[in-house]
């Protein structure tokens, strides 16, 4: 009982870190890439800048804690506080989640995405505090080219 | 506006923590604070065991058995009746026990015998029909007469005496709960090996100030060391909670001789087929 925890716990750990490492790298790689075109959040009650055509692209990522996070998380919740294992979850889901609507932005051939929201909801069951512990960040805006 | 294309700063959502340093504080938060926790009732139970008002203890005690006192209907008042004498013959002469004593006789193939908070005193009717004198049945009682006497009953509860303490001051008891399953770990009480052996002179105090002579009051204790290896294994289960060793039954002899406490004398019978294996058949109803 006691030995699977631990090896949960190392999996979860070990894993996990590598799995997150990778992917910051990816990330930031590709935002390298994508730096020229701007994301912005207006747009919504201001005039629009001048462009022939617009669209709607959306990017959504699920992105899920380790075992190890949610053990941390689990502790956390007795003491409160800063939950600092899921702030590295959630800044890869939000990052994720724009590069995926810039990079479709970027395809169509936008100069600008304009009016970029973020959402996030939660994946699985929140009642019992177990099983999947997961979040879907959605980004969303307005390409124009 | 002309757009300028910069690199993202790191660090602003996330927090430039390690992750296993962070969970090494928390670690050791939690493991600190239920450690004292831990303490702090040890210590409060501690203080409740030998404190605890008798009104407090019986409310306890009540709510540990309000499901028995509807089994107790079942069981043959003549069995009770005499359990009852026994226990005040013991107690005669005695006036250290600090609350009122009730016996529960239960049904129950194993065979053992406890001490509840409030004064309660379980006895399974497998002991009661292993008996072969009225003595080593006093012996039973009176060694649970001891752990009661000493409040070992409240000390062995430990940590969850604080939380029986504080429900039935608030009133939110255990009135439905499962208090077959609860008694079962309760017969389960661990004591201490002092504990044990203070409990068996007093008891055996208690026998010869009742009869006048220790004889036969130990055959309990005599017929498990030579019959642990009796494939009925029954009389076994009261010693796996009353741990015995020759050791014990030489220290009783021992302190019998040395307070000059007589080991010799009259067996008394017990009541004709009171105990027999099915109390409630005709036959025995009968007789």
């Amino acid at each position: 009982m006691d030995i699977v925890f631990v090896i949960l716990l190392c999996v979860g750990y070990f894993v996990g870190n590598y799995l997150e490492k990778k992917h910051f790298q990816n990330i930031k790689k590709r935002e390298r890439q994508t730096i020229h075109v701007p994301v912005v959040t207006f747009g919504a009650k201001q005039e629009l800048p001048d462009a022939n055509e617009a669209a709607l692209f959306l990017g959504s990522v699920v992105v899920s804690a380790d075992y190890f996070k949610m053990f941390a998380s689990s502790l956390r919740n007795l003491v409160g506080g800063r939950v600092v294992v899921y702030e590295s979850v959630l800044d890869r889901g939000r990052r994720e989640a724009i590069l995926r609507m810039k990079e479709q932005a970027i395809s169509w051939g936008a100069t600008q995405v304009v009016n970029v929201r973020l959402e996030t909801s939660t994946i699985g069951n929140r009642t019992s505090g177990k099983g999947l512990v997961a979040i879907e960040v959605t980004a969303y805006g307005t390409g124009i080219r | 506006m002309v757009y300028k294309p910069k690199e993202i700063p790191e660090d602003i959502n996330v927090t430039s923590v390690h992750p296993l340093i962070n969970f090494a504080y928390l670690l050791g938060t939690v493991a600190v604070v239920s450690t004292l926790i831990y303490v702090v009732l040890g210590a409060i139970a501690t203080q409740l065991a030998t404190r605890i008002s008798p009104e407090m203890e019986a409310k306890i005690g009540q709510q540990l058995v309000s499901d028995l006192a509807k089994k107790d209907k079942k069981v043959d008042a003549k069995q009770q009746q005499y359990l009852d004498s026994l226990l005040a013959d013991l107690q005669k002469s005695d006036s250290s026990s600090y609350t009122p004593l009730t016996i529960h006789i239960q049904k129950s193939p194993v065979s053992n015998a406890a001490i509840l908070p409030g004064g309660h005193i379980l006895i399974t009717a497998t002991l009661l029909a292993e008996a072969e004198s009225e003595n080593e049945l006093a012996f039973v009682l009176a060694h649970e007469l001891g752990h009661h006497v000493a409040r070992d009953h409240l000390k062995g509860l430990g940590r969850s005496l604080v939380f029986l303490t504080v429900a039935s001051m608030l009133g939110i008891g255990s009135g439905d709960a499962n208090v077959v399953g609860m008694t079962g770990s309760l017969t389960n009480l661990h004591y201490s090996r002092q504990q044990e052996s203070a409990a068996d002179v007093y008891a055996l105090n208690a026998i010869v100030r009742c009869y006048g002579h220790g004889n036969a009051s130990l055959d309990f204790f005599n017929r498990i060391q030579t019959e642990q290896k009796d494939p009925r294994g029954k009389l076994s289960s009261y010693f796996s909670t009353h741990p015995l060793t020759q050791q014990r039954i030489n220290d009783l002899h021992q302190i019998a001789s040395q307070r000059g406490w007589k080991m010799e004398g009259d067996i008394t019978n017990l009541p004709d087929k009171i105990f027999d294996e099915e109390p409630n058949s005709k036959s025995n109803q009968e007789s």
